[in-house]
């Protein structure tokens, strides 16, 4: 297949368990790679799936040090390099993401790309071990930090409620587990077991490979076929949504905090390979995704009761949240009002502007993730790992086709699963 | 572009610049194949600026803290009824706006109805519209987000040292303001701010997306035209003189983190602007980049011995009325932290060699900035209001030598500017 220079979409497939897909533009100044092993998310792997990038961020065969490594990356023109554990649904990411820029915007017109994939070969092919192991000042190093980075989960609030709520819907199941694990499992975590990891990673995970910029994308199939191709690699499974049954539940918990963190979570039914999928997301969009949105309006502008209020689908569990910021003593009425816009929506009270305003805002917004090679990035990911689902222009026709009565049954299967509430300690007792 | 460093051609770039006769400057940059168009219209008003001679009375006025932002707010009012929320909605198009210590910028994001978003943002800026009541809503939303800031541990780490650091400039108060000094806002001290500092001399308009620059200029004259505006002379901003001595040298606050947070600062002498400014802002990026960045020996040794993580950083903010360093991060032991930099920071030997590397870091990061609109944008405008010309990045940098930034660092670490912020593990007593 003869594939044009600036295809403006991603092309590649999966053969044998690796994934290639590539992006060929002329939009950027960089090129950017992803590279990642996936593996499912359990209690036993996380810990050794968290540390495994932080100790191969710690030296290689050619840069023996993290600060040789950081030459390195200095003298490619500034490239930036992260090696990440991530999580998607029930599936934790050994994620490498390298970003250089183009050659052919700096003095001299460097071949900067393969310069990239070299680094990035060189992490994950030739680590710096000392007699086969990670050496072990690194790891113990390496141990500390990734604990400290559990510890410190508490310090964003916002972001530690909506994790709290994700627990509790999950209530055991692997999507509701946390990616680093807990500080006994880092502890831990053996030298060896690190050895063993990476080299399963390398020779049987599932690899998917991104990759975003002006590129021929046959090279660099090519490329990465040559280097990472295995006989013996897993098949991806894709993630397994949420099918649970809490009936509105509601948890209480506090802590030393300003503002109280309301979160809902909603079972939809739905993912993003579902038919009804275009429809749930319009109908996030008019219950909380803009600022034009009921939510906002009704919440913020009309009661003042928050600074954000807003609605969000998680497009592989079939999960939407709802969350907002307020007032400890203002719980109740907040969560009236959110109960009642769900309520509004169900009955198919939904204004022709309201229909309007979001298929624009949402036009505007899937088209302006295509100038982002991030973002490009994480779309093309979740598509992968939920099997299928529409992205860029055909997602914004199926957004356009959409009817209000599309919306109105999918309103009436959305369902309160849980509620989760960070008030501060002195208040008195909410919920209920 | 002009000197030793590169040409606009060779970035790849074809920017245009036009003042209009009302006093408003435009800058244009078109990105052929970019999906979005993304326009700021920014004003050279921020936070520090609550003091200062009325332009028609030529009276002395301080405004309260947190005016700035507030204004900011209630620009998106107008007397129809329909706020430029949903004007902008009806387009398709997302805005938003956020004040800084001395600026104010209003943005919109669009794919399409690139004029009409032009003409809503013009009179989103344009049109003030304050009513005692439309004002008094505004105080419980703004609240409500002084108080996320509360709970940011991050926020409250800066603002305590920009406090410390600060003994006069009221770059040392929280951009927001206070609870009690937001109540006073009136409508009449709404429009003192408007009228004084929202002219088109002091202001300046970013465009940039698949546009012709010629278009954008006509299009954004012809509205213009309209006002019968004229220049204005300079703005009479009253800024207390700056003693060289910190206010406190240590501010220590218990907030629910899970290990300190350190963050220290030095404060500069400040007073330069244009060339000059960028200049120093550029030679103290390179001094903390050879003392302290990733590549250097003293982050590897604190990161080696778990004193920081790879996030700890430091760098060099500067305007005209201040200037000053940061440095900092999470760490288990603050005290030994801040003796070992102490100890070293005078010392670490600065080498040439890492010197060329820095600079093709610097060149890099230059070059990619040109792909992200909205950093561009940021950048520009910040670079704009500091009297500063983007285009001398390359060519400045390409100038400074090993003595300059040796220079710099033995008139930068004065024990009188030094200043530490902690932020300690446990119950946060009240206050701020």
């Amino acid at each position: 297949m003869a594939w044009s220079r600036t295809a403006d979409t991603f092309l590649g497939e999966w053969t044998q368990g690796m994934g290639s897909f590539v992006y060929p533009t002329k939009r950027f100044k960089t090129v950017t790679i992803y590279a990642a092993w996936v593996r499912e998310l359990t209690v036993e792997g996380r810990a050794g799936g968290a540390l495994l990038p932080h100790v191969l961020r710690r030296g290689t065969r050619a840069w023996p040090t993290r600060r040789v490594m950081e030459q390195q990356l200095e003298s490619l023109y500034g490239a930036s390099f992260r090696a990440d554990v991530g999580k998607l649904g029930d599936k934790q990411l050994l994620s490498f993401h390298i970003t250089v820029v183009d050659g052919q915007y700096l003095p001299g017109k460097p071949d900067t790309v393969l310069d990239a994939l070299d680094f990035l070969a060189e992490v994950i092919d030739h680590p710096r071990l000392v007699d086969g192991q990670f050496p072990a000042d690194v790891v113990d190093q390496e141990k500390t930090i990734v604990k400290r980075q559990i510890s410190a989960l508490i310090n964003d609030k916002g972001q530690y409620a909506l994790s709290r709520l994700i627990e509790l819907v999950a209530d055991g199941e692997p999507f509701g587990l946390k990616k680093l694990g807990t500080p006994a499992e880092v502890d831990a975590v053996s030298s060896s077991s690190l050895v063993q990891l990476l080299t399963e990673s390398r020779e049987a995970n599932p690899f998917v490979f991104l990759v975003v910029g002006d590129v021929d994308a046959d090279k660099i199939h090519q490329h990465i076929s040559q280097r990472w191709a295995r006989a013996h690699r897993q098949t991806l499974s894709t993630i397994v949504p949420y099918r649970g049954q809490h009936q509105g539940r509601t948890v209480v918990e506090r802590q030393d905090v300003r503002q109280g963190k309301l979160n809902l979570a909603y079972r939809t039914q739905i993912t993003a390979n579902h038919p009804d999928y275009p429809a749930l997301v319009m109908y996030a969009g008019i219950l909380g995704g803009f600022s034009h949105s009921k939510l906002f309006i009704n919440v913020r502008e009309k009661a003042s009761l928050a600074y954000y209020a807003y609605s969000r689908v998680d497009p592989a569990l079939a999960l939407m949240i709802v969350g907002a910021g307020i007032e400890f003593k203002d719980y109740e009425a907040a969560r009236h009002i959110i109960e009642e816009q769900v309520e509004a929506m169900r009955a198919g009270r939904i204004s022709r502007e309201e229909i309007s305003f979001t298929r624009k805002a949402y036009e505007n917004e899937i088209l302006s993730e295509e100038d982002g090679p991030g973002q490009l990035i994480g779309r093309q990911l979740e598509q992968v790992l939920i099997g299928g689902g529409l992205s860029g222009p055909e997602l914004i026709d199926a957004l356009n086709a959409v009817t209000p009565e599309d919306i109105t049954r999918v309103a009436q299967g959305v369902e309160l699963d849980t509620v989760y509430f960070l008030t501060n300690e002195e208040e008195g007792s909410h919920g209920g | 572009m002009a000197g030793k460093g590169m040409t606009w051609t060779e970035i790849g770039e074809q920017p245009v610049r036009q003042q209009l006769d009302s006093g408003l400057t435009i800058f244009v940059l078109p990105k052929p194949g970019m999906k979005k168009t993304y326009a700021t219209y920014a004003t050279h008003y921020g936070s520090i600026d609550s003091h200062f001679r009325r332009p028609d009375t030529h009276q002395e006025v301080h405004v309260p803290d947190g005016i700035a932002h507030f204004l900011e707010h209630k620009m998106y009012e107008k007397p129809e009824g329909r706020d430029v929320f949903e004007r902008f909605a009806e387009l398709g198009a997302y805005t938003n706006a956020y004040t800084e210590y001395t600026s104010t910028t209003f943005l919109f994001s669009a794919t399409s109805d690139i004029d009409a978003c032009l003409e809503t943002l013009v009179r989103l800026v344009e049109e003030p519209y304050f009513t005692p009541e439309n004002v008094d809503k505004e105080k419980g939303i703004i609240e409500q987000e002084i108080r996320m800031y509360l709970d940011m541990p991050g926020d409250r780490l800066h603002s305590n040292l920009m406090r410390a650091l600060y003994q006069k400039n009221p770059v040392r108060l929280d951009i927001a303001g206070r609870v009690d000094s937001i109540r006073t806002i009136t409508p009449d001290d709404l429009y003192v701010c408007y009228h004084t500092f929202y002219h088109p001399s002091n202001m300046v308009f970013f465009v940039a997306g698949d546009v012709e620059p010629g278009h954008i200029i006509d299009h954004l004259a012809r509205l213009e035209a309209s006002r019968q505006m004229k220049p204005s002379g300079l703005i009479d901003r009253i800024f207390p003189e700056e003693p060289l001595a910190v206010q406190e040298k240590r501010i220590q606050k218990a907030m629910p983190v899970a290990a300190p947070l350190f963050l220290m600062g030095y404060k500069d002498t400040a007073g330069l602007q244009g060339s000059d400014l960028l200049r120093r802002d550029v030679t103290m990026g390179l001094l903390w980049s050879q003392l302290l960045g990733p590549s250097s020996h003293l982050f590897n040794d604190l990161y080696q011995q778990g004193l920081i993580n790879e996030r700890f950083s430091a760098h060099y903010a500067c305007a005209q009325s201040y200037a000053m360093s940061m440095v900092g991060g999470e760490t288990p032991e603050p005290d030994r932290l801040e003796s070992i930099l102490l100890e070293r920071l005078p010392g670490e030997a600065l080498r040439s060699e890492d010197l060329e590397r820095l600079k093709r870091k610097e060149i890099g990061e230059f070059v990619a900035l040109f792909e992200n609109l909205e950093d561009l944008a940021y950048a520009f405008n910040a670079y704009y209001f500091r009297g500063i010309d983007l285009s001398l990045v390359p060519a400045v940098l390409d100038s400074i030598t090993i003595d300059d930034i040796e220079t710099a660092r033995q008139q930068h670490f004065r024990e009188e500017g030094r200043a530490v912020s902690l932020i300690v593990p446990g119950q946060s007593e009240g206050g701020v």
